[in-house]
């Protein structure tokens, strides 16, 4: 058996275990004989782990080779003529560590979560979609085609939306699943879009044909031109899932969702799964500095933004989903600069940091007060050092300003969404009149 | 050891199996009507469409034993014969089966009585008998006959009379069109005469006559007024087969070259069609305008594909007509049971049905996100192709697939928390599902599992069927920007 045998058998392990977990738990949930709280963690737990221990294996195998990627084809999924979908792994310099990052802290939280969520009626829903994801995130991490990237980048958006409105009792929740699930929809247009033009102009939706896997030295293979417009529609993809001006609304009412979840989405995963696209799909952003720039500056408004509005939140979830947002927007300035290493170092530090602070948001008052104890005093208030430098009047505007969100909610759905669901609900309308009047009512009621 | 089954034997398979699939639900209909059967109507309805099923698939395995060639016995007329089974008929016959039979397993018990069975088995019947036909006034006579159970079916459900009668000046202007675009045809056939007026009068006639039957922007309020009016089941099985489309592939599809304005004219249609439902569906107010609307979106998608001139987009056409019938079948099933427990179904505020019936969330949930593409189902497979496939041709079409797929997935989930999320209604029971209702929803999403996650065999017959029906031979598909394949005289 080869080394190329060895990390293959690894890399699907890698998919297979959290996809294993996931259907041994879901199957009998929907058959109406749901495990028990014990048994859904075991497995949930035993899939993570074995997917960590694969990974780790194989990057073992892959340091000793010299981190030369290794492409797994698994199998060709379907075929019309000459149009193939494949199944193409990549074991890589990039997918290896951020499967073992992904999956160690997944494992993690199903740990915490098993506690944490302990008699909660939607034990076994939240870990279904915990299962989900990790199957979604090692999907799109190990793809080395922008059809099985995309197959996993929505099962990440669905299974974020769901765990958004896991507390389904409440009208917020709900509200803010169903604005998060839009925003992915809508900015999905980019990643459909791409995978449309890659297919069309290489033939396939396989990254080999599209730029060499050694990362991250990769050199770009196709025309500056396709380079371009693909870039352009991943970015616009990532702006969406990465939170960033025009569409960061969502992600302070993310953390809705139960604390595991939004501590390993919105702290350390899913936040980063834009940032991870780009990092893999970088040699193509290196021939297009149209899109860099776009990035390097959305990025760098998103973090103004985010790091003036985060000061003036008055909870503690609401200060952590800032501070997220502030710290992805700077992952995509650097990748926008075209570094590609130090983007990934932050992604993990900054993933690790967060989800810690988030998961321990719940007893930040009861370490506070330990804190307190060990010092013998109060720790003292954080120094507004930037704006607390500023004339009195520019500091009351920053404030309305941070206290309005920066007026881009205010933006989007005045200017965007009212006047567009007021013309569809006109439309509406307007059909509900003809049918009334075809079937001969007067009331102008639908039938 | 077991040799290869002769010939004969297998085509007599075949007819058997055609002849089953389509008098089981006729023995059903006449059953259920009998006095002394009035307490078995259920078992009775649901063991003829599931011999019907079964024999579906018999017919689909028969077919794919005889080497996967199209099979045709009977009268021939204007290109077609009277018997004609293909890949395409291969998976329409079991496709519709599998719709009958969940409907019939899920429908509430009031809604269940002799007169609706009848309904629903004849029009099974009928749609079966048309999916195993190629000859134009075979297909002429059964659009009438599976029209009718719809209009009285509606018109006998109590506030359905307006449905009915919208449905009914739809469909009357859908057959005067199709009678004369197929006596035109018929008569003087584009495909033996290029150039000749009256084929080419008649082309246009049938054209129109699949976009009222289709559901299609401007011919389109009967869609959603069948919905709202209609019972589920009727408004699921004139929908969910798309006779319609299956039409457009004997007489125009297989003939493109002969009618090329007509397939542009259809294609341009589906596809606002397709964006106009799906943003007709994030603004509905109520859950059957919701499934409405969406289901006439994807049905439009349908005709898009179907329109197209290459194996791939007419391959994802067939892959989106059984994944979106099947999801949206599921939809409409798990809805009318909520329906049936809790009453009409508003989207202007939360319902908070959840609590009631999670069963029913769950798998209304998963029917919702196997018709938005969920990746592993077979709607991802087929936004995969029909993507792909129209992108080949025109890019300002791949963009109206995207834009549709990507408002239908909004709806769906903004209808899915508007029903199921919310604080509990007070007082409210629970809502167990019922074994047969389970049973239903899980052969359906069964099917939209195993065929996404094991596609092959799916896609390579409905392929088979692109290419047959294309004239295009396996080895010559055009590659992107290649020029279009000329087609041999007939």
């Amino acid at each position: 058996m080869s080394a190329h045998d060895v990390i293959a058998g690894l890399v699907v392990v890698q998919l297979a275990a959290p996809l294993a977990s996931l259907v041994a738990i879901g199957l009998p949930a929907l058959l109406g004989r749901p495990c028990g709280e014990r048994t859904t963690t075991r497995l949930v737990g035993t899939g993570f782990a074995s997917g960590f221990v694969a990974a780790f294996a194989a990057l073992v195998l892959l340091v000793a080779r010299g981190f030369r990627p290794e492409v797994v084809h698994v199998a060709t999924w379907f075929s019309v003529g000459h149009h193939e979908s494949t199944i193409h792994l990549v074991a890589d310099a990039l997918s290896m560590p951020y499967v073992c990052f992904s999956s160690g802290l997944c494992w993690l939280v199903n740990a915490f979560a098993g506690k944490y969520l302990h008699r909660e009626p939607g034990f076994g829903r939240f870990f279904v979609l915990l299962a989900l994801f990790g199957t979604g995130m090692n999907l799109m991490v190990l793809a080395d085609s922008i059809d099985i990237l995309f197959a996993g980048w929505e099962c990440l958006g669905i299974s974020s939306a769901l765990l958004i409105g896991f507390f389904h009792e409440r009208a917020q929740a709900v509200r803010a699943a169903l604005r998060a699930f839009t925003t992915y929809r809508i900015c999905d247009t980019g990643i459909l879009a791409a995978s449309v033009m890659i297919h069309r102009a290489v033939g396939s939706g396989d990254f080999e044909r599209l730029f060499d896997l050694d990362w991250p030295h990769g050199q770009c293979l196709v025309p500056v031109g396709t380079a371009t417009v693909v870039s352009l529609l991943l970015v616009f993809a990532s702006l969406g899932k990465t939170a960033q001006v025009p569409f960061s609304g969502w992600l302070p009412r993310a953390m809705e969702g139960p604390t595991p979840s939004s501590a390993i989405f919105y702290g350390a995963l899913s936040i980063h799964a834009g940032a991870y696209v780009l990092l893999r799909c970088g040699p193509l952003l290196d021939q297009s500095p149209l899109a860099s720039w776009i990035l390097v500056g959305v990025g760098g408004w998103t973090a103004l933004h985010a790091s003036l509005v985060g000061r003036v939140q008055t909870d503690l979830k609401g200060v952590l989903a800032y501070a997220s947002m502030t710290q992805a927007s700077l992952i995509l300035v650097e990748i926008g600069l075209g570094w590609r290493i130090i983007p990934l170092v932050h992604v993990v530090g900054h993933a690790v940091l967060r989800s810690l602070q988030i998961l321990r948001s719940p007893s930040a008052l009861h370490d506070r007060h330990e804190l307190e104890a060990a010092l013998g005093g109060h720790v003292g208030a954080d120094r507004q050092w930037v704006v607390g430098r500023l004339p009195r009047s520019w500091q009351q505007l920053a404030y309305r300003v941070a206290l309005d969100r920066g007026y881009e909610e205010m933006v989007v759905v005045t200017a965007v969404a009212g006047p567009i669901l007021r013309l569809l609900g006109r439309l509406a309308a307007l059909e509900s009149r003809w049918i009334a009047w075809l079937a001969g009512e007067s009331s102008g009621r639908r039938p | 050891m077991i040799g290869t089954p002769s010939p004969d034997a297998v085509d007599h398979l075949l007819v058997g199996g055609l002849a089953a699939a389509v008098v089981a639900p006729l023995v059903g209909a006449t059953l259920a009507t009998q006095p002394f059967m009035a307490r078995w109507v259920r078992p009775v309805a649901v063991a003829s469409s599931s011999t019907s099923l079964v024999a579906a698939l018999v017919v689909a395995g028969a077919w794919r034993v005889a080497g996967g060639q199209p099979f045709s016995t009977g009268p021939a007329l204007g290109g077609g014969q009277a018997v004609f089974v293909d890949g395409l008929s291969a998976a329409l016959l079991p496709y519709a089966a599998l719709i009958g039979t969940a409907v019939l397993l899920v429908a509430p018990r009031r809604a269940l009585d002799a007169a609706a069975v009848k309904g629903t088995l004849l029009g099974l019947s009928a749609t079966l008998a048309l999916f195993a036909t190629a000859h134009p006034f075979v297909l002429l006579g059964l659009w009438f006959l599976t029209a009718w159970p719809t209009w009285r079916s509606t018109r006998g459900t109590p506030g359905g009379r307006a449905a009915a009668r919208v449905f009914a000046i739809y469909m009357s202007a859908a057959l005067g069109c199709m009678t004369v675009g197929t006596c035109l045809l018929v008569a003087d056939p584009p495909w033996e005469r290029p150039g000749g007026m009256m084929g080419a009068c008649g082309g246009w006639f049938v054209a129109v006559a699949v976009l009222i039957r289709k559901g299609i922007v401007p011919f389109h309020s009967w869609y959603p007024a069948l919905f709202s009016g209609a019972p589920m089941s009727t408004a699921l099985m004139a929908t969910m087969p798309q006779v319609a489309a299956y039409t457009a592939v004997r007489l125009l599809v297989g003939h493109a070259e002969d009618v090329p304005h007509e397939l542009e004219w259809m294609s341009a249609l589906a596809l606002c069609t397709a964006v106009y439902g799906a943003a007709l569906a994030l603004v509905q107010r109520h859950l059957r305008g919701f499934i409405g609307a969406f289901s006439m979106s994807q049905s439009a998608l349908v005709l898009a594909g179907l329109s197209g001139q290459l194996p791939l987009e007419l391959t994802g056409a067939f892959c989106v007509w059984i994944s979106s019938g099947l999801a949206i079948t599921g939809i409409g099933l798990v809805s009318w049971a909520l329906e049936s427990r809790a009453g009409d179904i508003s989207l202007d505020r939360l319902e908070g049905r959840f609590w009631d019936a999670p069963a029913l969330a769950a798998f209304f949930l998963l029917f919702g996100m196997a018709a938005i593409g969920l990746p592993g189902t077979l709607s991802f497979v087929a936004d995969d192709l029909i993507v792909a496939g129209s992108l080949d041709v025109h890019l300002a079409a791949g963009f109206l697939v995207i834009a549709s797929a990507v408002l239908c997935g909004i709806a769906t989930m903004r209808s899915w928390f508007h029903v199921f999320g919310g604080p509990r209604a007070p007082e409210s029971p629970n809502h167990a599902v019922l074994g047969r209702e389970r049973l239903s929803f899980t052969v359906l999403l069964a099917s939209l599992f195993v065929l996404g996650v094991w596609p092959e065999p799916l896609v390579q017959s409905l392929e088979d069927a692109a290419e047959q029906i294309l004239h295009v031979p396996f080895d010559d598909h055009p590659r992107p920007h290649d020029p279009p394949v000329p087609h041999p005289a007939p």
